[in-house]
């Protein structure tokens, strides 16, 4: 592959998982072949000079580069020290170094936590942490890694801001690598798509979806206010927008706008009221009163909240607002008090996490590790061996196979499997038994727009056929937005709002008081009307909504 | 009835066997795998420990193991109530109290309960319990008061410089541990290690419990059986040995990746780029500090003087 990165310039990088982007970060900061085995053919140069024969510690000092996992990228105790490491590294003078720390720590937002400790802090405090390190050290070209994997919505575009500042007031080049496309690419210069090692595609932005084509063939998701655009040819004057403001620009006074005020207006007129919980059945989960504290703070605060038979409930929330500890709280990870959680009536017992799991099965962000056996087959019948084959269970273990596309693996060694691969196989693992609630905390992060739609697509499958109960945490807006029947926000530890997703992200403004960014379709909508009580979630919703208002002479062209 | 072999073969083993299975289940009630956390992490404070000299306080245990070899007994006293003095001024919170405790009494109840059963004083020997012949394979024939004195004494010397240490160790950020072992001449690698093993402990330990948590969501059985609950905790036992099996291998394939991701993280921060590192921190010697170190240089000469003379001076033969 041919890649130049010039001074000050913001480049996104995309593409399947797997297609290469990661090690082609390896390669830009001078870490293969040195540090990881492979063959490294050609040549990277920064400013003349050829970085591939320079030792890595030496390249640091040019290009820097932020890790993919922030768990394994702290090796320090404290924030304030993992920031000055780099600079204490490159022997700056301390007034220097305190310096760059004071400012990178600004930068982050982490200034409040400069003392913490490390493994004090959440996901996404990691996340700003490991991007503070490396900006402490001011390389001129900057390389990161999925940077908004762990970052709630609002946290993602601080930091994309902050990177877009660098570029421009610093000139340094920065190289992001992300399956988020939609946050990105209003802060790019110019978007590359990988696909099986080979840069494919590589222009500027605006344009760069004119031809879907490569998107479709690399699974990569178009952000959905280009397909808008391209579902509604003509309403934007300017061509596909790459962002909202730019969606608003070309929309502001135009049909429409008229034809979305019109149908919020037929739909304020059909509302009746905002909708109770269901069913008249007990809940199969219920939080009551329920009070988590970890060190004198609350990280749950006087949560109640029931959750219904066969319900698709998504908790949202900004990093640290108590979303995990909410749902650990189901299997008896972590003790209320004061308050309980409830499953069908029964109480959930603090520590007894086996009694409980076989009745709520909870796949955990880090999937990998709830796998244990070393064949596929014996990965399914773990569970079997401790508390006996279920009467009753959600998908038997033939079925499971085949229901999770695992068919023809089962002498295979999970680790084989692809990382999605790994992920169905921990979720079959947990299928297998009789759980009455499925939950799942954060399971698409990291993953492109083809994985998620097809991890999506399986949670259907499996719904449909088994009726589950689904209560899923996750920070992509996107997913709640096309799959959740109800939204809880969580901030600080409090239920901030519940209801229909199309009626929560309706709430922008209180959304972005919590940290979470309505989906682009939803802020468009707000920008374009005010707050709504209803808001519509998904491009083929807008565009039933919008086409029939669509002028004639539109309509003829 | 106190005297019959019956009564005095139960009180035997409920002397011999109660100290050792009192230990582990305090460990499990009050410090549990994710309260080691609290013995090595560093704990965030402007208190006048934390604005010490590094250096000074890298130094501090140091002097007092010197000073626990040394002296007598009666000498150690004064050492070991000196040593407890700075926790007072540091104040840690409830639950590191409970854990230091635990990790520091236990062994050292431990150390004092072996001693008194197994080392014995020349004859006549005075025992404070003396065994029947029904617990003779244990190989100890009773509780001597003049051997948990000297288990008392052992444990102690090891309190000094373990409390001293782990003082330090809460009271100190690693960083300037790097900073004191290279004013001290030590190449950068030296004080590299010492944060990596010490971020090793907590990561290892996080690493650990979400891997318990993961077995137990995938239906293994790790729950504890009350203590009254005798008959299912040889069962405990055997589970949490087999869960030992289990979980050994995720953990070292992911500790190994986490280990040479670690190692890139330093690469990509320039470790290594120069001989002599810069530093984030400044300390000028303030009149604590060299009150410190006069203190420091006192106390270790004395000893020295003392022993020399004779007074305070162990005996060894």
């Amino acid at each position: 592959m041919h890649l130049a990165v010039s001074p000050g310039e913001l480049i996104l990088v995309t593409g399947a998982s797997g297609c290469g982007k990661s090690t082609l970060a390896l390669a830009l900061a001078g870490l293969i072949p040195s540090r990881v085995q492979g063959q490294l053919r050609g040549r990277v140069i920064f400013d003349g000079r050829p970085l591939s024969g320079l030792a890595p510690h030496e390249a640091a000092q040019f290009v820097g580069l932020v890790f993919q996992n922030p768990n394994l990228q702290l090796i320090n105790m404290t924030v304030q020290s993992e920031v000055a490491f780099g600079p204490e590294n490159l022997a700056l003078p301390q007034p220097e170094i305190a310096a760059r720390v004071d400012w990178a720590l600004q930068v982050t937002g982490m200034s409040g936590l400069r003392e913490a400790s490390v493994v004090t802090l959440s996901g996404g405090q990691k996340q700003r942490t490991a991007i503070a390190a490396t900006l402490a050290m001011r390389p001129r070209l900057l390389v990161l890694d999925e940077p908004l994997s762990d970052l709630d919505p609002v946290g993602a575009q601080e930091v994309l801001g902050t990177l877009r500042r660098l570029a421009a007031d610093e000139g340094t080049g920065v190289v992001v690598i992300e399956h988020r496309v939609d946050e990105v690419v209003p802060w790019a210069d110019r978007i590359v798509l990988m696909h099986e090692g080979r840069i494919i595609f590589d222009r500027p932005p605006h344009g760069a979806w004119d031809d879907p084509s490569p998107w479709l063939a690399t699974g990569v998701g178009i952000p959905d206010v280009v397909r808008l655009a391209r579902a509604v040819p003509g309403a934007f004057a300017n061509g596909a927008p790459l962002s909202v403001d730019e969606a608003v620009a070309d929309l502001r006074g135009g049909w429409f706008e008229a034809a979305l005020a019109h149908r919020a207006a037929d739909r304020r007129a059909a509302a009746d009221g905002a909708p109770g919980r269901g069913s008249s059945l007990p809940p199969v989960l219920s939080w009551q009163d329920v009070t988590v504290e970890f060190g004198g703070r609350a990280a749950v605060d006087g949560v109640s909240l029931d959750v219904d038979d066969a319900d698709w409930v998504a908790l949202i929330g900004a990093n640290g607002s108590g979303k995990s500890t909410l749902v650990g709280l189901t299997v008896g990870l972590g003790k209320p008090a004061p308050g309980q959680v409830l499953f069908r009536g029964a109480p959930i017992r603090p520590g007894r996490v086996f009694e409980h799991a076989a009745h709520v099965a909870l796949l955990l962000q880090a999937a990998d590790e709830m796998l244990f056996a070393e064949r596929v087959i014996a990965e399914l019948e773990f569970g079997f061996k401790f508390r006996g084959r279920p009467k009753d269970p959600v998908l038997d273990v033939p079925g499971a196979l085949e229901f999770f596309g695992l068919s023809g693996l089962e002498q295979a060694s999970p680790w084989e499997l692809s990382q999605g691969g790994r992920q169905r196989l921990a979720l079959a693992a947990l299928l297998v038994g009789a759980p009455g609630v499925l939950v799942l905390d954060e399971p698409t992060t990291g993953q492109d727009a083809d994985h998620l739609r097809a991890f999506l697509t399986l949670l259907d499958r499996i719904r449909a056929r088994t009726g589950l109960t689904v209560v899923i945490v996750t920070h992509d807006m996107r997913a709640v937005a096309s799959r959740a029947a109800r939204v809880v926000l969580l901030g600080d530890g409090k239920i901030r709002l519940d209801g229909s997703p199309s009626q929560v992200f309706a709430q922008t403004a209180e959304l972005a008081r919590w940290g979470i960014l309505a989906p682009p379709l939803v802020r468009l909508q707000a920008a374009l009307l005010g707050e709504l009580d209803e808001v519509l979630l998904t491009v083929e919703a807008m565009v039933d909504a919008v086409l029939p208002y669509r002028p004639a002479t539109l309509e003829a062209r | 009835m106190l005297s019959s072999l019956l009564a005095r073969t139960v009180i035997s083993y409920l002397l011999v066997f109660t100290v050792p299975l009192l230990l582990p289940l305090a460990f499990f009630k009050l410090v549990g795998l994710g309260g080691l956390r609290e013995l090595v992490t560093y704990e965030a404070k402007d208190t006048p420990l934390h604005r010490l000299d590094p250096r000074l306080k890298v130094l501090y245990p140091v002097a007092m193991g010197i000073l626990s070899i040394l002296l007598t007994w009666s000498f150690m006293l004064i050492v070991f109530g000196l040593s407890l003095l700075p926790w007072f001024w540091l104040r840690p919170s409830r639950q590191r109290i409970r854990v230091l405790m635990v990790m520091v009494i236990g062994p050292a109840l431990g150390g004092f309960w072996d001693q008194g059963m197994y080392y014995l004083p020349p004859p006549p020997i005075h025992f404070l319990y003396q065994f029947p012949w029904t617990i003779s394979w244990m190989g100890s024939p009773g509780i001597t008061t003049y051997g948990m004195i000297f288990g008392l004494e052992q444990s102690a010397r090891v309190l000094v410089v373990i409390s001293t240490s782990m003082l330090i160790l809460v009271s100190t950020d690693v960083g300037d541990f790097t900073w004191a072992f290279e004013r001290f001449g030590a190449p950068p690698a030296v004080g590299f290690a010492l944060t990596a093993a010490l971020r090793f402990l907590p990561e290892m330990i996080s690493r650990t419990t979400l891997v318990l948590r993961a077995v137990e969501l995938r239906g293994y059985d790790l729950s504890r059986p009350r203590w009254y609950q005798v008959t299912r905790w040889l069962d405990y036992v055997r589970r949490a040995a087999r869960c030992a099996v289990v979980v050994t291998v995720p953990l070292l394939v992911g500790t190994l990746r986490g280990t040479a991701t670690m190692a890139m993280v330093a690469d990509a921060r320039g470790f290594g780029t120069s001989r002599k590192r810069g530093s984030l921190r400044v300390h000028k010697l303030t009149p604590v500090d060299l009150g410190g170190y006069v203190v420091l240089v006192i106390l270790v000469g004395g000893a020295l003087i003392l022993n020399h003379l004779h007074i305070g001076a162990r005996y060894y033969g």
